[in-house]
């Protein structure tokens, strides 16, 4: 029961054009919404009542949703334009009476964990079935997104913060959780007011995933890390998630500032601001780079074999990079529409690499020079190969360019240190390899090959 | 008739003519008595099964649930006056929040616009030290639920009496599988004896509750009328156990089997105006077959129970 008032407005064709979000979200749910026909057949009708009674009507109001039966009192108030709708003592009662059992609709089994987590995605419940997989340890208030590394959907979205932004149900939102690939299912959660207390649901194993046990923490020895707490995946994980949401709200706001969009400022102080949000991004940069790091490192990584172009993704690289080219006056020499190379490897690790490469080539290009990408088959090789005029790599630093955190020297901010590394880790990952050709003076050539594909 | 009084998914045997006897010999005691509803029965056996089993994995890892649950089924089982108690005021909390669920009003639908402009929650926002004692709380409620989302008893929340007559039942029962194990056999009382400690080291909803309260301190009557509010109500047990010195589960048959004349003074402590207490008390007036508190159920509460 509540003694709130919940407000609506009929015009004189009988649309809905104003309505307190019970109200509206009934319409919706009944298949309208506003600007359209008021689809609740008994409002309806005791709107059209008072309207043709020219005078205030007070009744009881039935209705229903997909889950409940509604029952309220509402006065009508007619006027020349429509009528005015005053809904009180609004009481909802399920149609029907659920058993206990409450998660997700009794679709939970016993090889699947369940999970609920509050309004800030902190999990609070973890639970696995009698046939599941064993729950990792301290999973006790921290991230969903920590304990379950998001993966996006074919087309790029992550469903879980679709839900989130919507406060509604989500499916198929697959996820990486204690060495297994899993899909995330969740029921929102409201209390007596309505208010939004997070998220109820299930952790399923993907089908055809085999279970890798993680190595124990123990005997993740990084010779780059040594003994610091960051070979630990567990803590990486953390840091990573710790670090992310500080850091973008620190860019952001450096750019809201840099960019005077909320009004004028000394031009130093914007320039200041610009420096924030540039060195923000880097540090973004590093987190991305460490937690990629992390995941390749990961026993039992494996790229997809997906089916993809070279060319294509050759382009799509430099349709992304473009700009950054074109503010140093760089020109791009990309592979030609009809140039393919058919390949297997990860669509986005690919695309990933090729990113890496391409950037590598912008940041120390000279302005006004020029960059190729050239794709090529050699024997069962599929190529893409990317060319740059910058100072060039003499043999020695050819021997440690991939190696982790390896700079070359340079000590500006432009990068981790990590992405060639990386990028080689994934080109192995997919069977194939990343090699450097190049000579002082005589710019660089990256070349990337994978297993190549042939097309009928 | 035999269907009507066996919980849903229990395969009983046929009754013997002694038991149906005693059963209407109770009945016409007091005909006039309400009984337990199928509900009720289910939930608190469903409670009583989970606890069980819950205790001999602790117990012994060697201990078949399956095998234990029958042959307590069949010949009733030993603690059963001491687990009543815990169980029939855990399946009632359970029935009440599942009642508030039920008639909670139906959440607004958001389009991501409207967020935009209104209360996204804040992902990843550091936690204050009031925020990281309630998802203490929250923690400690949700580990009363099975992974299916059925009602359960937290071990941390046991009485430790009963949590180790409970075990030493267990321990008996093993004792008679194992007679031709003497090593096995010799181990239980170890056992008994590292299980009681390991429980007497855990916490659960009575402390959870308590750091939470001395964490809110002049606060508090805002977070009890905003729990109550919200129906949110294992914290406004947790709260008033907490400002009584009382153990969660004692304050959930209290605040559940209370008269409604009764409430001001029991939340006397939490500071609440009458109008906050109003939703409570229709609440709980709403709930069908209520119990009400007499001076009898003493025998059946955790520190009256009988000691075998």
């Amino acid at each position: 029961m509540s003694e709130r008032i919940i407000r609506g407005r009929v015009d004189r064709a009988g649309a809905l054009i104003s309505a307190d979000t019970p109200l509206l979200r009934l319409q919706q749910r009944a298949g309208s919404g506003l600007e359209k026909p008021l689809a609740l057949p008994h409002l309806a009708r005791l709107v059209a009542l008072a309207q043709r009674l020219h005078r205030d009507i007070s009744r009881p109001l039935y209705a229903a949703d997909d889950h409940s039966d509604i029952h309220a009192l509402v006065r009508i108030v007619p006027d020349a334009d429509g009528a005015s709708l005053e809904i009180s003592d609004w009481r909802t009662r399920p149609v029907t009476l659920p058993q206990v059992p409450a998660i997700a609709d009794g679709a939970a089994v016993p090889q699947s964990w369940t999970w609920e987590c509050d309004p800030q995605l902190r999990l609070v419940a973890l639970r696995a079935g009698s046939d599941a997989p064993a729950i990792p340890d301290g999973w006790e208030g921290r991230s969903l997104s920590e304990l379950f590394e998001l993966q996006p959907d074919e087309d790029g979205r992550f469903p879980v913060l679709r839900g989130l932004a919507r406060q509604s149900r989500f499916e198929s939102q697959r996820v990486h959780a204690a060495g297994m690939a899993m899909n995330l299912s969740g029921e929102a959660q409201f209390d007596a007011t309505g208010r939004f207390t997070g998220f109820r649901g299930l952790a399923a194993v993907a089908e055809g995933e085999a279970i890798v046990e993680p190595k124990a923490a123990g005997t993740l020895v990084d010779p780059a890390f040594g003994s610091l707490p960051l070979s630990d995946p567990q803590f990486g994980r953390r840091i990573d998630g710790a670090l992310r949401g500080p850091l973008s709200r620190i860019i952001a706001t450096a750019e809201t500032i840099s960019g005077q969009f909320d009004g004028p400022i000394r031009a130093d102080y914007a320039r200041y601001a610009g420096d924030i949000a540039h060195a923000g991004r880097h540090l973004l940069g590093l987190v991305d780079d460490l937690a990629d790091l992390q995941n390749i490192e990961r026993p039992g990584f494996k790229a997809a074999r997906d089916e993809i172009d070279l060319g294509d993704l050759a382009r799509r690289a430099v349709g992304l990079l473009g700009m950054k080219a074109e503010e140093k006056g760089i020109r791009i020499d990309a592979p030609r529409t009809d140039d393919r190379a058919p390949a297997t490897g990860e669509f986005r690790r690919v695309l990933q690499v090729l990113l890496n490469l391409l950037g590598n080539a912008i940041r120390y290009s000279p302005e006004s020079s020029q960059i190729w990408i050239r794709v090529d088959r050699e024997d069962d090789r599929a190529m893409v190969t990317v060319a740059d005029q910058g100072q060039g790599i003499d043999a020695d630093q050819q021997a440690v360019v991939f190696e982790k955190f390896e700079r070359l020297g340079r000590t500006d901010s432009g990068g981790s240190g990590l992405g060639l590394y990386i990028a080689r880790r994934l080109a192995r990952a997919m069977d194939g390899d990343l090699t450097v050709d190049s000579a002082p003076g005589q710019g660089a050539r990256f070349t990337l090959s994978l297993p190549a594909r042939d097309v009928a | 008739m035999n269907e009507s009084v066996s919980p849903p998914g229990i395969d009983t045997p046929s009754p013997t003519l002694s038991a149906r006897l005693r059963e209407l010999a109770g009945y016409l005691a007091a005909p006039a008595a309400g009984r337990l509803t199928e509900e009720q029965r289910a939930l608190s056996l469903g409670i009583a099964r989970r606890l069980v089993i819950d205790v001999a994995a602790r117990l012994d890892p060697g201990i078949d649930p399956g095998s234990l649950w029958e042959d307590w089924l069949r010949g009733g089982l030993p603690c059963a006056t001491r687990l009543a108690g815990i169980c029939f005021a855990r399946a009632e909390e359970h029935r009440w929040r599942e009642q508030s669920a039920l008639r909670t009003s139906p959440p607004p639908i958001l389009s991501e616009p409207d967020l935009s402009n209104g209360e996204a929650p804040a992902v990843g926002a550091p936690l204050s030290d009031v925020d990281r004692a309630y998802l203490a709380l929250q923690i400690a409620d949700r580990r009363r639920f099975d992974a299916l989302g059925n009602p359960a008893l937290a071990l941390a929340d046991v009485d430790r009496e009963i949590f180790r007559a409970l075990l030493l039942d267990i321990a008996a029962w093993r004792l008679s599988e194992l007679s031709g194990d003497k090593r096995r056999a010799a181990g239980l009382g170890e056992a008994v004896r590292i299980a009681t400690e390991r429980q007497a080291a855990e916490t659960g909803m009575t402390e959870a509750g308590q750091a939470y309260c001395e964490i809110l301190g002049t606060a508090l009557p805002d977070a009890a009328a905003t729990a109550i509010a919200r129906h949110n109500w294992p914290t406004l047990i947790a709260l008033a156990a907490s400002a009584h010195r009382r153990t969660y589960d004692d304050m959930a048959m209290a605040l559940l089997t209370a008269e409604s004349a009764t409430l001001p003074s029991l939340l006397s402590p939490l500071r609440l105006d009458h109008a906050a207490i109003a939703p409570l008390e229709a609440s709980l007036a709403m709930l069908p077959a209520r119990a009400v508190a007499d001076a009898g159920h003493m025998e059946f509460s955790a520190s009256g129970a009988t000691p075998r």
